[in-house]
């Protein structure tokens, strides 16, 4: 019992993390634009297929990668979808800056249709399998089985996480932001780049739900072009949970709704008496997801946006 | 809409043009975009490959074969729409048509209203016992699919107990059944049915229920890329029981996917003979390859077959019309690379052949069949 | 001649060319499709499906600016009332008339039982929570095995029939899907100008002063769901009658937003751009069908290029059924 506590918890922590990647690009472009990136997803998947490519450029077969070429694979692959990222926005969300709140999150569909659509049509549409970036070594603890890929993903998610927390707090390029983040209007006055500042959120963004990409295709083994919208749209709850907008609230949205769905996946029959099995998962993540937005209509960590509130007017 | 209105005209002047006597026209839907574009269009080249080799040699009785390949997105609303497109198209007297139960239980009515005969490749068992007059399965259905693992699993495996997991989709969900009901007449004991969601790459949780219950088999109903992800997982998690899976998993992918230690020792259901089972089967591999520049997919062999029994339909139909095509189909005998096909009077194969692999090392290992 | 002059002198002209031409087009599409091959008519009828459904869920997106993206539920409802009340499943076979009915009232009461949770949400929030909504619909339809049949769906459904008339050819869905389109656009428009509309107006403009005139904002928004909900099940209860057979593939989160996609690329908030909406993205795919996968990334590229082109969409609001009308008569 204890086994399996432990290993259930490590599962959630491992899907958590690397929901929290993802979830952290939604919710930055969300900060500085206020606007739903439904293209984070595919970018998601980008990070995978990108670093498919270079490892078979590398090393040729891409099963006997050593870990410099899977090192190298991995940051250069995490820093051209972030380029990728910055040059969607150049072409696809910046001519709608000043548009309807609608316009730029439709443009992003758009974005994403054509994302998965051309990948299908290079790589093909069928998943592929992708190369393991961790040695597997099982670890049994106290009953419970624990890889040593989980432990990697783990790390790797926390020191990209708190990269970013630093980045954010305390550089000069961290306050920018904020600033952006906080008024645009006032900080243009005050003299700030706005569109460096936006510039850098589509490029971190991308750069982290790329890493999301690489950990999650090399932990399940797998990667598919569509890949990117089932996990995109958790990560999108994820953040919505916590309180979009809000960078610690997307990590925290990400683990609470890891540990829902690992949860709800052990316990729903036991609890149900087997009236409702795991297949119902998803309808207690989305009953979780409304019940808090009830109680809390922006989210775990978001501001409490009032009524009197201006940010919310006119929405399209 | 000037495209549209094109079109329109393309439409017409097909319809005006005189009709060349000697060629008929098969209709081919199947997903040709999306997830599972992979086995439409490799089951489709199958058939191509056997069709223009037909053509080359002048046809069968001077009549000659073309063909209409049409993308039906797995979707039953896509596929209504190219059923129509097909019975409007008087050329057009065959459809080898949709990939996907689901589909093809929306568009049968549609053929069965303008009377054109098809091949309809859906699994499901229901298909044939609604009375349609004018499709025939060429291809087992899942009654037999899942019939030979169940024995096998209790006669040369002894297995006594079974658990099965399903993927709620129409032919993951449709097959465990069947297995589950299978084993259970052979005299085994069903353990527990554990619906996933059909999107689930995480069985983690899953596989830690599964744990405790120490079945002897487990059989998965569902397809790739979930098939290896749940076989790497539970080996993983140290779970030794056999798994079963059906024809999604015939395909190298499961063991590159799984990777080869995890997999070992599981078995695959399939209506697929090993592509080194006979000389005529390993010509045709051979075929597809040098045509295409890539292995035959899963369901590749079941076009070339396809286009074996249209070849026979020709030689022996009392003409060219639908009707007479669809009086041939259903009395066809023939005997193609998978053996000897005949229909009986539902349409469906009088002795479907069915077969169970190993994975043994990286390849496919056959252990039964039926 | 002048610049200005030049432009008062093709001004009334090129606004009556316009509305005559659409007009045209439209009358003649009407007249020509039922003699057109079957083929031709049920992409009509998909079409005409998709605008019925891009009226329903314009009332929300549109008039009321409440981001909805679990629309496809009440399709779904409407799709499963058809196929569960007149079909071999319960052996229930009811008459098609009755059965609208019967899925228009499910329609509007799952539309309010949407409504009530999501009155306080704004925004994204509302955005999310809708989709949530859907999805559930769409899981619980899945699981719910000995009611809809799970992922088998339910086939061989009833061929419907409206006082003894059967309507069973493509042909008979066309003129049965023309008169229901046509009446709720018809609703649709007069609802937009009466008092109820331009609450709706007042919340999507600015909430917070609509309750301050008083407005009873949670009465409008229920109603705005409600209506929404109704055509939007009338949709789909046609949609399973015309299929004849249901299962939860149809009803899919994408589906939800291709509804969205479509009303914001012909024009939001009016009727005439989400017929340019669905022309374009239900019409375009079939035209290009043979190009498989590179019809999607074209027809992604063009959604981009349009909405950067056209953020307002296709047809702007101002141009609405009542211009195009009074430009006919050259008023």
């Amino acid at each position: 019992m204890l086994g399996n506590l432990i290993q259930q918890t490590v599962n959630a922590l491992t899907i958590g993390s690397i929901y929290a990647l993802i979830a952290l690009g939604y919710t930055m472009v969300y900060g500085v634009l206020r606007m739903i990136n439904f293209a984070h997803g595919e970018m998601f998947m980008l990070g995978a297929y990108v670093a498919f490519l270079l490892l078979s450029m590398l090393v040729g077969d891409v099963g006997m990668a050593g870990a410099i070429a899977l090192a190298m694979a991995f940051v250069i692959a995490i820093f051209l979808v972030g380029a990728v990222g910055v040059g969607i926005e150049r072409v696809a969300y910046k001519p709608l800056r000043n548009s309807t709140r609608l316009a730029p999150m439709l443009s992003s569909l758009g974005v994403s249709l054509s994302l998965v659509t051309g990948i299908q049509i290079l790589a093909g549409p069928q998943p592929v399998a992708f190369p393991s970036f961790f040695p597997v070594v099982r670890y049994e603890v106290m009953g419970g089985t624990i890889t040593s890929m989980q432990i990697g993903i783990l790390v790797a998610a926390f020191v990209l996480m708190f990269g970013l927390h630093f980045l954010v707090t305390r550089s000069r390029i961290g306050i920018i932001v904020r600033a952006v983040s906080e008024s645009r209007p006032t900080a243009q006055l005050l003299g700030i780049n706005v569109n460096g500042a936006i510039s850098m959120v589509f490029f971190v963004g991308p750069l982290l739900g790329a890493a999301g990409g690489i950990l999650y295709a090399s932990y399940y083994g797998i990667m598919s072009p569509t890949m990117g919208a089932v996990i995109g749209l958790k990560a999108f709850t994820a953040a919505i949970l916590g309180g979009i907008g809000s960078i610690p609230g997307a990590m925290l949205g990400a683990f609470i709704l890891a540990f829902v769905e690992v949860g709800g996946t052990a316990l729903l029959p036991v609890i149900t008496h087997g009236v409702l099995g795991t297949e119902y998962r998803d309808v207690l993540t989305f009953a979780i997801l409304i019940l808090v937005l009830l109680v809390r209509p922006a989210g775990i960590l978001g501001e409490a946006v009032s009524e009197e509130s201006v940010v919310y007017k006119r929405e399209f | 809409m000037r495209k549209f209105a094109a079109t329109l005209l393309f439409g017409a002047s097909l319809f005006a043009a005189p009709a060349m006597a000697e060629q008929v026209t098969v209709g081919l839907s199947a997903p040709l975009s999306g997830p599972q574009a992979y086995f439409g269009t490799t089951w489709h080249n199958g058939f191509k490959l056997y069709v223009d080799k037909l053509n080359a040699e002048g046809g069968v009785n001077g009549v000659t074969v073309a063909y209409e390949q049409e993308d039906d997105k797995a979707d039953p609303r896509e596929g209504t729409l190219v059923a129509q497109k097909f019975c409007d198209n008087d050329q057009v007297v065959l459809g080898l048509v949709n990939f996907n139960s689901g589909v093809a239980q929306s568009t049968l009515p549609i053929y069965e209203d303008c009377t054109l005969p098809t091949m309809t490749f859906g699994s499901n068992p229901s298909l044939t016992k609604q009375g349609y007059e004018f499709m025939v399965r060429p291809v087992a259905n899942d009654l037999a699919g899942a019939l030979l693992p169940a024995e096998f699993a209790i006669g040369k495996l002894g297995a006594k107990t079974a658990l099965v997991v399903n993927d709620k989709q129409v032919f993951g969900q449709g097959i465990s059944e069947i297995f589950a009901k299978n084993f259970q007449a052979g005299g085994g004991t069903l353990l527990d049915t554990i619906a996933v969601a059909p999107n689930d790459v995480d069985f983690a949780a899953v596989l830690a229920q599964i744990k405790p219950k120490k079945p002897d088999v487990i059989y998965l109903g569902a397809v790739m890329p979930q098939l290896a992800l749940f076989a790497k997982q539970m080996h993983e998690q140290g779970i030794t029981a056999t798994l079963i899976v059906p024809d999604g998993g015939y395909t190298p992918d499961l063991i590159k996917q799984a990777g080869e230690p995890s997999i070992q020792g599981t078995l695959v259901a399939i209506q697929v003979p090993p592509m080194d089972a006979s000389p005529a089967i390993a010509d045709f591999a051979k075929a597809y390859k040098a045509k295409y520049g890539e292995e035959a997919g899963p369901y590749s062999i079941y076009g070339y077959v396809q286009g074996q029994i249209l070849e026979q339909v020709l030689k022996t139909t009392k003409g060219l019309t639908r009707e007479d095509i669809n009086a041939a189909l259903h009395a066809v005998k023939v005997k193609t690379a998978v053996g000897d096909l005949e229909f009986d009077e539902t349409g469906e194969l009088k002795v479907a052949p069915s077969y169970l692999y190993k994975v043994e090392g990286s390849n496919f290992q056959l252990v039964g069949s039926k | 001649m002048s610049v200005a002059e030049a432009r008062t002198a093709v001004r009334p002209r090129s606004s009556r060319i316009v509305p005559l031409l659409v007009f045209a087009i439209t009358i003649a599409l009407i007249v020509a499709t039922p003699f057109l091959p079957n083929y031709y008519v049920r992409v009509v009828n998909s079409l005409l499906i998709y605008i019925l459904l891009g009226i329903g869920l314009n009332i929300v997106i549109g008039y009321t600016g409440l981001l909805d993206l679990g629309f496809v539920a009440f399709y779904a409802v409407g799709a499963y009332t058809y196929a569960l009340l007149a079909s071999p499943q319960f052996d229930l076979h009811l008459p098609f008339l009755l059965i609208l009915v019967i899925a228009a009232c499910l329609g509007a009461i799952t539309g309010i039982l949407l409504g009530i949770p999501v009155l306080r949400l704004r925004g994204d929030y509302l955005a999310i929570v809708t989709l949530g909504f859907g999805e559930i619909i769409r899981i619980i339809i899945n699981n719910l095995d000995w009611l809809t049949g799970g992922p088998q769906g339910i086939a061989r459904l009833d061929k419907a029939s409206i006082l003894g008339l059967q309507i069973a050819r493509p042909v008979d869905f066309f003129w049965l899907l023309l008169v229901v389109v046509v009446v709720a656009g018809v609703v649709a428009w007069r609802l937009e100008h009466s008092i109820l509309g331009k609450a709706w107006a007042a919340i999507r403009e600015d909430q917070d002063a609509a309750r301050g005139v008083g407005i009873n904002t949670t009465n409008a928004k229920l109603a705005a769901f409600a209506t929404s909900a109704t055509i939007g099940s009338i949709a789909g209860a046609i949609f399973g009658a015309s299929q004849r057979f249901v299962s939860p593939e149809s009803f899919t989160l994408q589906e939800s937003v291709l509804i969205v996609l479509m009303i914001v690329v012909g024009g939001i908030g009016n009727i005439l751009g989400i017929v340019a909406g669905a022309a374009i993205l239900i019409l375009l795919p079939e035209v290009l069908r043979e190009f498989a996968e590179w019809r999607i990334l074209f027809l992604g590229l063009l959604m981009i290029f349009l909405i950067i082109v056209r953020p307002a969409g296709i047809v702007p609001r101002s141009f609405g059924p009542e211009k195009l009308i009074r430009g006919l008569f050259g008023k």
